[in-house]
């Protein structure tokens, strides 16, 4: 949905809901949640609201979101060796 | 892969056994990621994990076990308010899969609430690396000493 936001450079819960296989009460629940946090601006435009990513929140959510990815990696190193280790020690 | 969610794989030369001992207890989890942690390895054990030694820096998470299923499945939420009930909505939600492959465990982790708890806590998931990262930073240095102090002698 993010990605028709940008390629269509912004949308309503109807002209979103035309494009993808849901109903358009299930694609205005997400936009509401998108606009919660902030990743989408929204335009009233008669009865209707328009939404357009706001593509500065989004680069830092991705940054964000690819500094705790980096953070389990490293967590998930430890979990190995420490796993790998008791192994060892019950094979011996 | 949904947005707001992170998932990671990684091979572990051990037993599902194993592994799932080091995910879930919390003996285990004080090696990996925080200072201390306590709660009870059991569904619905409330407790909190520690980042940080000294009382007032020290920063106290709350921590709520979901699933305990040896040697499959392994999840928590953190990061909810301390007095609520851990929800969708209000904490992150951290899934272990174990999967048994070859002489090993596939691990397959996954976190996700970013996208209902709005970014900032993914600022909050990166300070509370610090002792993390401070292990990575000194524990190399340690090795390199204790070998140093065995070839002087």
């Amino acid at each position: 949905m993010v990605d028709l936001l940008l390629a269509d450079g912004g949308g309503t819960a109807t002209t979103l809901s035309d494009q993808l296989p849901v109903t358009r009460q299930a694609v205005a629940k997400h936009l509401a949640v998108l606009d919660r946090v902030a990743l989408v601006r929204v335009t009233p435009i008669g009865r209707e609201k328009r939404y357009r990513v706001d593509e500065a929140q989004l680069a830092r959510a991705v940054t964000q979101l690819t500094a705790v990815g980096s953070a389990w990696d490293a967590r998930l190193q430890r979990i190995k060796r420490i796993a790998e280790s008791i192994q060892q020690t019950k094979k011996h | 892969m949904e947005f707001g969610t992170i998932e990671r794989e990684i091979f572990v030369e051990a037993s599902p056994e194993v592994v799932f001992e080091v995910v879930s207890s919390p003996s285990h989890l004080q090696q990996w990621w925080p200072d201390q942690a306590h709660y009870e390895v059991v569904p619905g054990s409330t407790g909190d994990i520690v980042f940080g030694q000294h009382g007032n820096d020290a920063a106290v998470v709350a921590f709520t076990v979901v699933e305990v299923r040896p040697p499959r499945t392994f999840s928590f939420r953190w990061t909810h308010p301390a007095d609520e009930p851990a929800v969708a909505g209000n904490s992150l939600f951290v899934t272990f899969d174990l999967t048994p492959s070859g002489s090993g465990t596939l691990l397959k982790m996954t976190e996700s609430g970013f996208r209902e708890m709005g970014w900032d806590v993914a600022l909050l998931e990166q300070q509370y690396n610090d002792h993390v990262t401070g292990w990575d930073f000194y524990l190399p240095r340690l090795v390199s000493y204790v070998a140093t102090a065995k070839v002087q002698r």
